[in-house]
């Protein structure tokens, strides 16, 4: 049981969330890749971005793209199988290559550095879209100069990663639209302080439910969202087995 | 202080940072040591996200009363001002009167916690994190033992980096989170197996953790690969206990 007291969300989460809120009222939608896109690039004053939905822990399909230059990097790191996009959902990790410049880069992506760098790219800044082991896509961003991510804007860059991540399982394939309320009807996902309950109870419902990861994780977020519960407490619930999932979702509820 | 426990403990962080070294698995040996050496009562190491969240690592205990005064350290206590300040922050006593942290300290006392100390993991002049202490009793840290615990929040630290090139300010920043994603994917395995086996977390962690030892794979490795059911001699086809 979430104790009155203990914080439960992180302020930022709730601004970037309402730059997201704000830029997709302005084009007449609910919060969308595109607008993830378009705020990060506005937030940490880049020149462009693009998200690309990963498929056997590979980029795959790009699905967001806010300028020719981003299309032409990713569409670069899908045909040459190499840069920043793979290396982030191979290791898990962050790339954030401030300065493309530095012998680094020319070592790790002979290929792709220089033919970004002719494309005007001189700072590259890639995150996976993950959650531990569900890997659903990558967002890269450039600069035409190079110069490292402030702190600050790093943060934001990961909030936005995160809504994402939660948008592309939303509506995972193999597990149908699932209306997780991933922004689908406008309001702010549940993207409160992490827990590692919601982790376990991750884990524990690909059993419960003989489903994989991602779709374990979607079905989870679904339930909250359902009952108006946080995510966190449902977790809870589900790990110290006060609840169960079925794979009939008409059996939910109760131990 | 014992001070072969002390010898033992470095031995054993330095062997584990060679090969197959895993973060997760490193921060929960040095907070396991860190109880015994320094006579807490329990321990954790917690990482600064930049998305502006403290984030715990490891601990030595996942007691729910513990991880609560973690995350209650998100808006006050002795983590947040360690990060704000990058120098050690100490209470000796949280059940008097006049409380720099009221919420925190009553939710310690109501843990059994009456003494907290926050030590910084720096790299020059950044604070990555700390190392939280707790003891049952009142009163003040040795100062002795105070430098042993710097020096295993300085040894988090490089284990955070371990054999990266710090040339790049960036690298830091990319290992946190590398280690951050870590600690899901094991959070992650441990619910699988406890309901695949229907035991408990400590007993799935340990599982895991054995076997990757065993293996000689990397713990993050293992349970990635079981939770992408890629696993396919683990875990080992044994006597099922009933379920609850």
């Amino acid at each position: 049981m979430a104790r009155p007291d203990v914080p439960v969300t992180n302020s930022r989460t709730l601004i970037v969330w309402g730059w997201l809120a704000a830029h997709a009222a302005a084009h007449g939608r609910h919060v969308s890749v595109a607008d993830v896109c378009a705020v990060a690039v506005s937030s940490a004053r880049l020149g462009g971005a693009w998200l690309a939905a990963a498929r056997g822990g590979e980029p795959d399909f790009v699905m967001g793209v806010t300028d020719l230059v981003s299309e032409q990097l990713a569409e670069l790191q899908l045909t040459m199988g190499e840069g920043p996009c793979h290396d982030v959902l191979t290791s898990a990790a962050p790339v954030l290559a401030a300065d493309l410049g530095d012998e680094e880069f020319s070592r790790r992506w002979p290929a792709f550095t220089p033919a970004a760098r002719q494309l005007g790219a001189e700072a590259v800044f890639a995150v996976p879209l993950i959650v531990g082991a569900i890997r659903a896509g990558v967002l890269g961003l450039y600069r035409s100069s190079p110069g490292p991510l402030p702190d600050r804007q790093f943060g934001d860059l990961l909030i936005l990663a995160d809504v994402a991540t939660v948008m592309l399982l939303g509506s995972a394939p193999g597990g149908a639209a699932v209306d997780d309320g991933a922004g689908l009807d406008g309001q702010a996902p549940d993207l409160a302080l992490h827990r590692a309950e919601i982790d376990q109870a991750t884990g524990m419902l690909t059993v419960q439910l003989g489903v994989p990861a991602a779709e374990a994780f979607a079905r989870l977020r679904a339930y909250a969202y359902a009952q108006d519960r946080r995510l966190a407490d449902v977790a809870g619930d589900i790990v110290a087995r006060r609840l169960r999932l079925h794979r009939d979702r008409g059996q939910d509820g109760g131990p | 202080m014992d001070t072969d426990l002390l010898s033992d403990t470095f031995v054993d962080l330095a062997d584990t940072m060679v090969a197959d070294f895993d973060i997760i698995d490193f921060l929960h040996l040095l907070t396991d040591r860190s109880v015994l050496l320094l006579a807490a009562a329990a321990a954790g190491v917690v990482l600064a996200d930049p998305r502006g969240e403290l984030r715990v690592a490891a601990a030595s205990s996942q007691e729910a009363g513990l991880l609560e005064l973690f995350q209650l350290q998100n808006d006050q206590g002795p983590c947040l001002e360690c990060f704000r300040t990058g120098r050690p922050v100490t209470a000796a006593d949280l059940a008097g009167p006049g409380q720099r942290w009221p919420r925190f300290a009553h939710a310690a006392v109501q843990s059994g916690f009456r003494t907290v100390e926050a030590l910084p993991m720096r790299l020059r002049d950044q604070v990555i994190g700390a190392l939280n202490l707790f003891r049952a009793e009142p009163g003040p840290f040795d100062p002795a033992d105070l430098r042993i615990a710097q020096a295993l929040a300085d040894v988090a630290t490089i284990g955070l980096l371990h054999e990266r090139n710090v040339r790049r300010t960036e690298t830091v920043a990319e290992q946190l989170q590398s280690a951050l994603n870590s600690r899901v994917v094991i959070e992650q395995a441990k619910g699988k197996l406890a309901e695949r086996l229907s035991i408990d977390m400590d007993r799935s962690f340990n599982m895991l953790r054995d076997y990757a030892r065993n293996t000689n794979q990397r713990l993050t490795d293992v349970a990635r690969a079981f939770v992408d059911g890629a696993t396919a001699d683990f875990p080992p086809p044994a006597r099922r206990r009933s379920p609850r």
